[in-house]
């Protein structure tokens, strides 16, 4: 985010510039409102003047976007002073974009969804509110091990919303078959000796393999952690992934690839993963790494005994967490700040969060949810669906740091440089801390 | 070349083509069959190009996961209201470049190439800040406006009215015509082949334009199609394949029916520029 700060405030200043210049072309209601708010105590006066009305941009499609429509439906209804108008604004990236399009020109939503890693960017450039004043310690309801990403120079500034981790899968028909634990390999050298035997060759050509994985940052970032590492330096503004921890990952994958034990997805971004959920489906390879936002789909899809593990651990268990969280913004008003929250606070409750993980597939974001008969009585029926949950005790947050956006990005292209075989471990690992450290600087 | 030689070498062309445009056709014919799959059957290996059972209902599930009316009558809006501002300020411009001598008139058209170099993406965000200010975002305006001048639609235009006879319109001056309609009635009706190309590029390009009405709106009543498809897509893995190419089966639909429409013209277009 070369400079995200700057740029938003240039354009703020512009903002105002032509809000000034064109009062008379008719600005809308909520810039006058916003303007005024600091002078004034709007609280007092908007209780008697109707229901305050908010914004909340949401960035997921499909039968889960239907299901978030529902339940700000659901809370309209059960919260007479306060209207919440839902609107579907694309994936993560592009709500991200409009989202601060919209700081700029002073239309922005009141409250948002913003990818986990983004977060830092969005409140280094003061675009969220500080949410501890309204929160007042009813933080603690939340799962621990998905409020690393919450906090930024530690002011709380998000609430999980929809959560995932990595998981491991694996097809237990497969395993069995090959004599094999069907509880999954614990550890990387039982990923490889499982990956050995569930591999199987015709000739010269390899017509099963054991594992696969898109090679995507955020696994890499797991590998990392479960070789005790780290991707940055406790400030944020180093890359320290050149190192042993950091290259570990890289070689155990190209091992596996060049054994014939692992299949790198062709692909870019996304298309990879779909490659690999669809190998797996046609038990093309025995064991995967993705996402528990597939756990559903490949549920219903697998026609086979499909079961769920922790990632296996090197030195120790590790994962990072996915999805997004939900955030204010800190350009509204006062009033809207305080609906804001209590929509928030709904939304992610534990009446909620228990039918909207059990529609959607994302895990339940608060404590409460995970003990709740209707959570426990639904992993009973399916167990899969509660490991996640369990290996949130080895869940590390998702690196914090403004540009990390575009250091993912960085990272991704040299592991795959590295996987193709176009640069050595250790010039990929160089290549990447370099160009890091020059995005970490700025 | 004798004969035989002739034949062959026709025979290699035609194969050729028909490689070139299988290459292009295949992706449209795997979205069109897999809009008909049932999604066990998108998701099988090896993969079958035509559907074994065929699912109509994808069709309904797209149409009915939104107001999909909706979006097409305002996605016809769009790309009509933004069609007949482009040729009402195209048109002027294009003769104005094509037919004066006025100071600056290089300077000026060298501004409008280089506009047509700038990515939309580039300065949006200027433009929503000016739309935001005069109350538009959220409007069919804000859909509209920006692209009431087409860059490349006035080059186009005036290469083609460059190409005009001059004796034609002294002709015309002789008898007394006006300028207005010396431009509308001789030189618009002369270039009406590359006025249909330009008008079927700029109409395919506005109504499959995902990222600015995404920006721009907020709201199902003043959406799109091409958002209500890819709200049709889940973030975070398990995407309806079939449900989504259904929904772009129902978006590219009128673009056919526009091209095949608009085909004669198109081709009438090209052999015209060349000559």
């Amino acid at each position: 985010m070369l400079s995200m700060k700057k740029t938003g405030t240039i354009l703020c200043a512009l903002a105002i510039g032509l809000s000034g210049v064109l009062a008379g072309c008719g600005s809308t209601p909520k810039e006058q409102s916003a303007g005024t708010s600091s002078s004034s105590a709007p609280a007092a006066t908007t209780t008697n003047s109707g229901p305050v009305t908010i914004d909340f941009w949401y960035a997921l499609g499909g039968v889960r976007g239907k299901k978030i429509e529902e339940m700000v439906k659901q809370f309209n209804e059960t919260h007479k002073d306060i209207i919440v108008k839902p609107s579907y604004q694309g994936a993560y990236q592009e709500n991200h974009s409009k989202v601060l399009a919209s700081v700029a020109a002073g239309n922005n939503p009141d409250v948002t969804m913003v990818e986990i890693a983004s977060i830092a960017a969005f409140a280094d450039a003061k675009v969220l509110e500080d949410l501890t004043p309204y929160s007042q310690g009813d933080e603690k309801k939340y799962i621990p091990g998905l409020m690393k990403n919450s906090y930024w120079k530690d002011k709380l500034y998000a609430v999980p919303f929809n959560r995932s981790t990595p998981l491991l899968y694996i097809n237990r028909d497969m395993l069995k078959e090959a004599g094999l634990d069907p509880n999954g390999p614990k550890s990387w050298d039982e990923l490889v000796s499982f990956s050995q035997k569930l591999s199987k060759k015709e000739g010269d050509k390899i017509t099963r393999y054991g594992f696969s994985t898109p090679v995507d940052i955020w696994f890499y970032e797991a590998l990392v952690f479960q070789g005790g590492g780290s991707i940055l330096s406790e400030d944020g503004k180093e890359l320290t992934i050149n190192n042993e921890a950091g290259k570990a990952p890289l070689e155990l994958w190209s091992k596996m690839v060049k054994e014939g034990l692992m299949k790198n997805p062709p692909g870019e971004n996304y298309n990879a993963w779909d490659v690999t959920e669809q190998d797996f489906l046609n038990q093309k390879v025995g064991m995967i790494f993705t996402t528990t936002g597939s756990l559903t789909e490949l549920n219903k899809n697998a026609k086979f005994d499909m079961g769920a593990a922790f990632l296996p651990a090197n030195k120790n268990f590790g994962t990072p967490t996915g999805g997004a969280n939900l955030v204010m913004l800190s350009k509204s008003t006062d009033a809207e700040k305080k609906a804001s929250w209590e929509f928030m606070k709904w939304m992610t409750d534990t009446e909620q969060t228990v039918p909207w993980s059990i529609a959607s597939g994302y895990m339940p974001v608060t404590t409460a949810a995970v003990d709740s008969p209707e959570m426990k009585a639904f992993y009973e029926k399916q167990p899969n669906f509660k490991v996640a949950v369990d290996q949130l005790q080895y869940g590390y947050p998702r690196p914090m740091a403004p540009g990390y956006k575009e250091l993912q990005d960085i990272i991704q292209k040299e592991l795959q440089r590295s996987m193709l075989g176009q640069a050595s471990v250790d010039e990929a690992l160089q290549a990447a801390t370099d160009k890091g450290s020059k995005l970490l600087k700025k | 070349m004798n004969r035989v030689g002739a034949t062959s070498l026709k025979t290699v062309e035609w194969i050729g083509l028909l490689i070139v445009g299988f290459l292009f056709v295949f992706p449209f014919l795997w979205m069109a069959s897999t809009a008909f799959k049932t999604m066990s059957e998108v998701r099988q290996f090896p993969p079958t190009l035509f559907p074994e059972t065929w699912d109509l209902s994808n069709f309904a599930h797209a149409w009915q996961s939104g107001p999909f009316l909706t979006y097409t009558w305002n996605s016809i809006l769009v790309a009509v209201g933004i069609l007949v501002l482009q040729f009402l300020t195209a048109v002027p411009a294009a003769y104005a470049f094509a037919r004066y001598k006025f100071p600056g008139r290089n300077l000026l058209f060298g501004l409008v190439l280089i506009v047509l170099m700038i990515p939309g993406q580039v300065i949006f965000l200027p433009i929503y800040v000016q739309l935001s200010g005069w109350g538009l975002v959220n409007t069919l305006w804000s859909l509209i406006l920006p692209y009431a001048a087409s860059a490349f639609g006035i080059f186009l235009l005036r290469q083609a009215f460059m190409q005009v006879p001059d004796e034609v319109i002294e002709a015309a001056r002789l008898d007394d015509a006006s300028e207005w309609k010396i431009m509308w009635t001789i030189m618009v009706p002369m270039a009406k082949p590359v006025l249909v190309t330009f008008g079927l590029f700029s109409f395919i390009y506005h109504w499959n334009d995902y990222f600015w009405p995404l920006i721009m709106t907020n709201s199902d009543e003043v959406r799109t199609l091409p958002i209500g498809i890819s709200s049709l897509h889940m973030s975070d893995g398990g995407t309806l394949w079939n449900v989504m190419m259904a929904g772009n089966m129902i978006l590219i639909l009128p673009i056919l029916v526009v091209f095949f429409v608009a085909q004669r013209h198109i081709i009438k277009a090209f052999v015209y520029q060349s000559k």
